[in-house]
């Protein structure tokens, strides 16, 4: 890795000319365990400047001055009005979270069973769909003509793709 | 700005304050007292702030060191018959226990840090420590961004100095 860059922000650091973002630049670059040689030397630097960031007062504290304040501040529960439509959130988001559970539950179900019921490929048992032979025919010949014209529109368009490319 | 809440827009302030007032007065214990002072001071006054302060972390930084500089002029008027051209005398920063935990060499670090006059050493902290701008760390102080970097500028200088040579003669 090329440390030219880092060499050049810590030079700038020096001259006061670097921005708040690079010098955080340096900061993180100091916290990694392996700092190459040449650099090692400025990390107790910025070890002490971590270190220092991380002083602070305990609970303690808190308490001590908390004391000193609360009677000024009692604790006021400020009330919010709310419609009843926003009240009744929760609601709805529970039927819904019911509603998406059951839904899915039932699709599932469904769908097991239809994988359960094996394919019936005797055609002795086939049932058929039609009592009137005319009608069936009229039901096959409607699907072979929409089988047709769907062939054919493709082929047209994959034609058209053909010439454009 | 709204009302201030002091839960949630002063206490979580105290410890960059307290950090400030240690580095000015180099005394845990008396930062600890300033940082409080500061906060009720704030906390009695915020009738008055709210709308006309635009920055309450500014705000709350100017007190402290304005209450830092006082408490450390009133010692040492209170000293003057004292030596008192060192910091070193008075450095109480580190509670015992972290004396021992930290190694020497930050120790000596921490001592370059010390013997920085007051402004640079706030400088130094408002930018090294807690990151902030040129712009905010001239409010806080009361200067201009330009007496800001140069006070920066000096201070790293006078680092870099001290520490180099602690680098190449371990002083």
């Amino acid at each position: 890795m090329d440390y030219k860059y880092i060499e050049q922000l810590v030079e700038r650091y020096w001259d006061a000319a670097t921005t708040p973002e690079e010098e955080q630049i340096l900061r993180l670059f100091f916290r990694q365990s392996d700092i190459p040689q040449p650099l090692l030397r400025y990390k107790d630097l910025f070890d002490y400047e971590a270190a220092e960031r991380s002083i602070g007062l305990g609970s303690d504290f808190d308490r001590k001055v908390l004391a000193a304040v609360v009677p000024a501040t009692p604790v006021v529960v400020k009330a919010r009005r709310r419609s009843w439509a926003e009240s009744l959130r929760p609601l709805y988001q529970a039927a819904a979270a019911v509603a998406v559970v059951v839904l899915v539950g039932i699709g599932a179900q469904r769908s097991f069973q239809k994988d359960g019921a094996a394919w019936d490929y005797n055609p002795a048992s086939y049932n058929d769909t039609y009592d009137n032979p005319q009608q069936a025919y009229k039901v096959l010949e409607d699907g072979l003509e929409m089988f047709q014209r769907t062939a054919s529109a493709d082929t047209v368009q994959a034609d058209k793709q053909v010439v454009s490319q | 700005m709204q009302e201030i809440d002091f839960r949630t827009d002063l206490l979580p302030l105290k410890d960059q304050l307290f950090r400030l007032a240690l580095r000015i007065t180099l005394d845990r214990a008396e930062a600890e007292d300033i940082v409080q002072d500061t906060l009720l001071r704030v906390w009695e006054r915020r009738a008055e702030l709210s709308g006309v302060v635009n920055s309450l972390e500014a705000y709350c930084l100017t007190v402290c060191r304005n209450l830092a500089l006082d408490r450390k002029e009133r010692k040492e008027a209170q000293n003057l018959s004292l030596e008192s051209g060192s910091y070193d005398a008075a450095d109480n920063t580190l509670s015992p226990q972290e004396q021992l935990e930290h190694d020497d060499r930050l120790r000596r670090i921490h001592r370059l840090f010390c013997q920085l006059p007051e402004r640079q050493r706030s400088v130094v902290q408002l930018r090294d420590i807690e990151g902030k701008s040129y712009k905010e760390i001239a409010t806080v102080l009361g200067l201009t961004e330009e007496v800001v970097k140069v006070t920066l500028f000096r201070a790293r200088q006078s680092i870099r100095q001290q520490y180099e040579k602690i680098e190449a003669y371990g002083l």
